[in-house]
């Protein structure tokens, strides 16, 4: 039976009748907002990080209906079209991608993470960062971008 | 000729897009109309298919319709059978699966959940038959045939015209290299050396699994989105299996997640049209992570090596057997044993060679293009074997390769003469920059003990090929370019159009790529084999050239100049005093704001050159690879200190990119050395996720990675340019055994080398030792 | 994953009814990430699911000088993690939870939801075993207190009855000059589930620096987390030294049963549980020693 869900994307409240076993990121993706992608549907790669509450989650395996009354933040939230995100335009900078698929994801989680830490050891950068997969390789360079951001 | 310079490097034009979650890869892609199709696979590995029944399929609420191999053999418009070499695939099974994951059904839905439940109510009744899993055993008299004949299409690849499966076997090609008498040869050796090496199947896992949207219109028109690398073959095997001619048939690609030759050749799009042709709708199907496993693979590899060597470290004769396993399918799996053929010897000189490369079928998935395609196979074997030698006449590996390396003017096996070969330098470099020789300025303690390691290589690139490209120029001098090379990653688009702008001498700002529609966009081969920027930058910079020929013959025509006063560059047109704009000669010459000259250029590539030599490739890939490794003897673990790899790129157009592709192929290459391996278990895939088969985390790489790139310029290439794409994957896996030789004393030959492998092997030592 | 109702009870005795009442065809439901899987893979096909998120008093980690640790079954991984109750008075909880699956596994899945599945590839339930821990458990006939080590039963199978929920995991007070150390071993990627898990406990006595107390747990090398009781004894009521630590670590070995599978053989888990608990009581007894 379906369950009418508030959730707030990228701080615009959105109404929505989901059935119980609809995924936040099936839910987001059916709002239009298409950057956070289905890359392994079991939590290992990152390509549909979210945060919600402030928090990366896997969207894949979150129910949307838990999602109810709280705020997610999606990459089309991020930045307007006037000024991006500086991890946006480090990521740009620095070539910290390449076929862009992970790039939501990455940058999402490292927002949180510079939230959360805004001047984060090594060990604390791969432990945060260590669950986004690069399958082009471009972890130096994301790296370079995360540093760049935090000033270290 | 301006060239580039380090001013030049760019921020990729499809960077923000990316950045922004804007940039619409093929799943996010909506065509109103469209449903949803799941496919039905095959869930043992070798069966006759008996009897399918879908009529309670057929009942679910919301199901649209089906496909089965009834169909697509009944259907008069339909030629069952496809594939890139041999047509040996077909749209779904229509008498046997072959594989476990293999295609036996398709079911279009309004709903994924629809899709599903009718897939569950799909009655098959299979008669299984012994399967084969392993190439040796495939290879033997009594192995069970995989294909009881194989269809050979008319016109098949120029390259590989030779190549015929061996009847009544499952091999389905069997590659020779025949060079100077090994066997008088072996006899004038001092040292004969002989080994096995073995590779397992792994997977690409682009980060996007495969999918396609097909309609097939009213008229019959064929109309295709797809995350393919090479849309130009797509719509030819479309429209050979549709029975249509290729201007029915339109493939549009959008950006692809990643591809690293996983998404060549038709994959799930011939199955899509034809249910999409069946149910009278648009159809979506998108692979799950499980299906891209069962999809396409790497092929494993069984390699003999048999080398003899004089005293000094002169490499002599070789005789090789490379059994690539090929899985259910040929696939381009005959080119890949071609390769892997020719590069058995390596980047090295021997004069007296013997090499049989053989494409094997087994009940595995279809094994095709990687990332490397037959060299990170062939390479694994022979640059292993390399520091065997080494070891056993107490040389140094990296001596003993200068040695034998090929250089500028070589011969290669096939008897052709080398140009353009910055392979030494790239040696030279890695072990440079990795300290090789250098005493260790520090000594780990306990258990932990620390080596290096260094490989090379030798790849070519495919040949021959074609790229056509067309460049307009627009009323206000801004410039539309028209090309097939698909963007995955690699940055493609952003290559090609700094090519042009540089060669017109217009800012970047003022081109524009359009995106892939092969409606649009002239012919390209395909975005594979590391050959976009030489052969399509190549063809827009002639198609740039002859929008400046044009332009001069504009002003010809418009003040009596002779041509030769003439010059077209920096977006402008000069002759005596005068310096015109390129929009201003184009004003002048229609009378008002409009108009368009259109540009052309094209590559072609031949097997055989202007003077009647044989041309393997028309350019060559060099590299190096080199490791600095810890070994933790009590646990087998390793730790990869420091990686460098050296790639010549002829000219690095984009030395941003240069950098990514040359770590970023790197890092994957670490992967396939240390983590990567498809299990099967009886016929069946015991890991087909992301849990069970690992890649490279962010944890995993290196401490220290460094790219280097080496400038020898291509004469052909854009502004020298070569290809870069595959090239360090290459090395990484032998470096590595090889540092682990050095550090631990243990040799590794079987991939991926795992910390078990290390344990085991030093425990075997030590037992042995007492 | 599909076909099934949601239902959200606000209080402990709401939810106990409920799964009472579904007689086994209703599971709880926490942070999913266990879950999600096996339904995914129609491994699970529950007619309802019991969200608990909503109950109050499941959350929160205290501190009680007799209790001692106090964790909520809805305590995310994250939170342990970054946890300064627990920097404080048990920081080897911290530190292993940073190796832990990845942060979005660490933001959504449970200390209740990793007890309560039976995992046997995980870190915190070899832990916890070493630290002598105990869990509550809550059904529509009261509670219980359970020793975890009785909790577990076989792989993915633990002594919770169908309609019963775990509520807290609760782990005594330490003694002085006491360490704990984790070790966790992977045989591929780190970010791969672990291979192997050693964790030990040891309490110095402060006299004769004798290890007085012992506790080593394995993890991921038997049907459920175990510990190794006979290696125990040998180190017990002596000081450390290197060859009746060699013999704890032989036994260690011996007395867990690793399946050989995709992370290594069998052959090969028994020896890194020797490598381990060689390398982890002495980093206890350092720990210990600074405590």
């Amino acid at each position: 039976m379906k369950k009418r869900v508030n959730i707030f994307v990228n701080g615009v409240e959105r109404i929505l009748e989901v059935e119980p076993w609809v995924t936040l990121l099936e839910a987001v993706r059916g709002l239009g907002l298409t950057g956070a992608k289905l890359g392994c549907d079991i939590q290992v790669c990152g390509t549909c990080t979210l945060l919600l509450d402030g928090r990366p989650v896997s969207a894949c395996s979150v129910l949307a209906v838990d999602a109810d009354g709280r705020q997610v933040l999606t990459i089309e939230g991020l930045g307007d079209k006037n000024r991006l995100h500086p991890l946006q335009e480090a990521f740009m900078d620095c070539g910290a991608l390449q076929c862009g698929y992970c790039t939501s994801g990455f940058i999402l989680t490292a927002k949180a993470m510079l939230e959360e830490s805004p001047r984060p050891t090594e060990e604390q950068i791969r432990s945060y960062m260590g669950g986004n997969f690069c399958r082009c390789g471009c972890y130096p360079e994301i790296l370079e971008a995360i540093r760049k951001v935090a000033g270290l | 000729m301006e060239t580039f310079v380090e001013e030049d490097q760019v921020r990729r034009l499809d960077y923000r897009a990316k950045v922004t979650g804007r940039a619409s890869y093929l799943a996010d892609m909506t065509i109103p109309g469209m449903c949803v199709g799941k496919i039905l696979r095959s869930p043992v590995p070798h069966a006759w298919i008996r009897r399918i029944d879908v009529s309670k399929a057929l009942k679910v609420p919301g199901v649209v319709g089906v496909l089965t191999g009834d169909d697509i053999v009944k259907e008069e418009g339909i030629d069952p059978y496809f594939g890139p070499v041999f047509k040996d695939q077909t749209l779904v099974a229509v008498d046997k699966v072959r594989h476990v994951g293999d295609p036996v059904a398709a079911v279009a839905a309004e709903e994924p959940q629809a899709a599903e439940e009718a897939l569950s109510r799909i009655d098959v009744e299979y008669e299984e038959v012994p399967a084969v899993m392993d190439v040796r055993e495939s290879m033997r008299k009594e192995a069970p045939l995989i294909h009881e004949s194989v269809r050979i299409p008319e016109h098949g690849y120029a390259d590989l015209a030779e190549l015929r499966p061996v009847e009544g076997t499952n091999v389905c090609t069997h590659f020779k290299l025949r060079r100077g008498d090994v066997e008088k040869a072996f006899s004038e050796c001092d040292y004969i050396f002989e080994d096995t090496f073995v590779l397992p199947t792994t997977q690409h896992v682009a980060l996007e699994p495969h999918g396609c949207i097909a309609s097939v219109e009213p008229d019959g028109r064929i109309i295709v989105w797809s995350t393919t690398q090479n849309p130009f073959v797509v719509r030819t095997q479309l429209s050979n299996i549709f029975k249509v001619s290729v201007s029915k048939v339109r493939v549009v690609v959008p950006y692809l997640g990643g591809g690293y030759g996983s998404k060549v050749y038709p994959k799930v799009e011939p199955l899509t049209v034809a249910l999409a042709k069946k149910v009278g709708r648009t159809v979506r199907i998108m692979l799950s992570r499980e299906e891209v496993f069962y999809t396409v693979t790497k092929h494993a590899a069984v390699i003999r090596m048999k080398t003899g060597v004089k005293k000094d470290g002169t490499l002599h004769a070789r005789e090789g057997e490379v059994l690539l396993d090929t899985g259910a399918f040929a696939e381009i799996g005959p080119r890949v044993a071609k390769k892997s053929g020719y590069t058995a010897t390596g980047p090295y000189k021997i004069p007296h060679v013997k090499i049989d490369s053989m494409c094997v079928y087994t009940n595995k998935p279809p094994a095709g293009a990687f990332r490397g395609f037959g060299v990170s196979q062939s390479a694994w074997a022979c640059e292993s074997q390399m520091d065997i030698i080494a070891h056993a006449l107490k040389m140094d590996p990296l001596e003993i390769r200068l040695k034998n390396i090929y250089d500028e003017g070589d011969e290669f096996v096939t008897g052709e003469k080398l140009t353009n070969i910055g392979l030494k330098a790239c040696v030279e470099k890695v072990a440079a920059e990795i300290g090789w020789g250098k005493e260790q300025t520090r000594r780990p303690e306990g258990a932990i003990v620390r080596g290096k390691g260094i490989a090379c290589l030798i790849k070519a690139t495919i040949t021959p090929s074609i790229s056509s490209g067309v460049v307009k120029l627009n009323e206000d001098g801004s410039v539309t370019i028209f090309t097939g090379t698909v963007e995955m990653g690699q940055g493609s688009e952003t290559t090609m159009a700094q090519i042009v702008a540089k060669e017109l001498g217009i800012p970047l700002e003022k081109t524009q790529v359009l995106g892939v529609d092969t409606d649009v966009v002239p012919y390209d081969l395909t975005t594979s084999s590391s050959r976009s920027t030489f052969h399509m930058g190549k063809a827009l910079q002639l198609a740039a050239q002859d929008l400046c020929h044009q332009l001069r013959e504009l002003v010809v025509q418009e003040y009596g100049v002779p041509i030769e006063q003439v010059k077209a560059s920096e977006g402008k047109v000069f002759f005596g005093e005068m310096a015109m704009e390129y929009r201003e000669v184009l004003f002048k010459h229609f009378g008002m704001q409009g108009g368009t000259l259109v540009g052309r250029g094209e590559v072609r590539t031949r097997t055989v050159d202007e003077k009647g030599e044989k041309v393997t490739s028309a350019f060559w890939f060099l590299g190096a690879g080199a490791a600095d490794v810890e070994v933790d003897r009590e646990t087998g673990k390793i730790k990869i200190l420091k990686y460098v790899s050296s790639v010549d790129v002829g000219k690095a157009i984009n030395p941003l990119g240069c950098k990514q592709q040359i770590a970023g192929a790197a890092i994957t290459g670490l992967g396939q050395a240390l983590f990567e391996e498809m299990v099967f278990d009886n016929g069946q895939l015991v890991n087909p996720n992301l849990v069970d088969y690992i890649i490279p985390a962010l944890g995993d790489m290196p401490d220290v990675i460094e790219s280097i790139s080496v400038e020898v310029p291509h004469k052909d290439g854009p502004f020298g340019a070569k290809g870069i794409g595959e090239t360090s994957l290459i090395p990484v896996a032998p470096a590595i055994a090889n540092a682990v030789f050095d550090a631990a004393g243990v040799r590794i030959k079987d991939l991926p080398i795992t910390s078990e492998k290390i344990f085991l092997a030093l425990e075997k030592g030590s037992r042995e030792k007492s | 994953m599909r076909g099934f109702e949601y239902l959200e009870p606000t209080t402990l005795s709401e939810a106990c009814g409920l799964l009472k009442r579904y007689a086994g065809d209703a599971k709880v439901f926490a942070g999913g990430s266990a879950f999600t899987i096996l339904m995914k893979q129609g491994l699970l096909q529950p007619k309802a699911l019991v969200n608990i998120k909503k109950i109050e008093g499941l959350r929160g980690i205290r501190y009680d000088p007799v209790e001692g640790l106090i964790i909520g079954a809805l305590v995310t991984h994250h939170e342990i993690e970054t946890s300064e109750l627990l920097k404080e008075k048990l920081p080897i909880l911290c530190e292993l939870e940073h190796d832990v699956a990845n942060i979005r596994v660490r933001n959504m899945a449970t200390v209740g939801g990793n007890l309560a599945s039976g995992e046997p590839l995980t870190d915190l339930p070899c832990v916890f075993i070493s630290l002598d821990s105990k869990v509550k458990i809550s059904s529509s006939s009261g509670d219980r207190t359970l020793p975890l080590e009785k909790l577990f039963v076989d792989y993915y199978e633990t002594a919770l009855a169908s309609d019963e929920i775990l509520t807290q995991v609760m782990l005594p007070p330490l003694e002085p000059l006491t360490g704990v150390e984790y070790l966790r071993f992977s045989s591929s990627s780190v970010v791969d589930k672990p291979c192997v898990g050693v964790s030990t406990r040891i309490t110095l006595d402060a006299k004769s620096q004798a290890l007085r107390t012992v506790r080593i747990g394995l993890g991921c090398v038997a049907p459920t987390p175990i510990r190794a009781r006979r290696a125990e004894k040998i180190l017990e009521g002596k000081p450390l030294d290197p060859q009746r630590l060699a013999e704890a670590a032989a036994s260690a070995s011996e007395e867990c049963s690793p399946l050989s599978d995709l992370r290594g053989s069998e052959h090969y888990k028994r020896e890194m549980v020797r490598v381990l608990v060689r390398r982890a009581v002495p980093k206890a007894c350092k720990r210990a020693q600074g405590s």
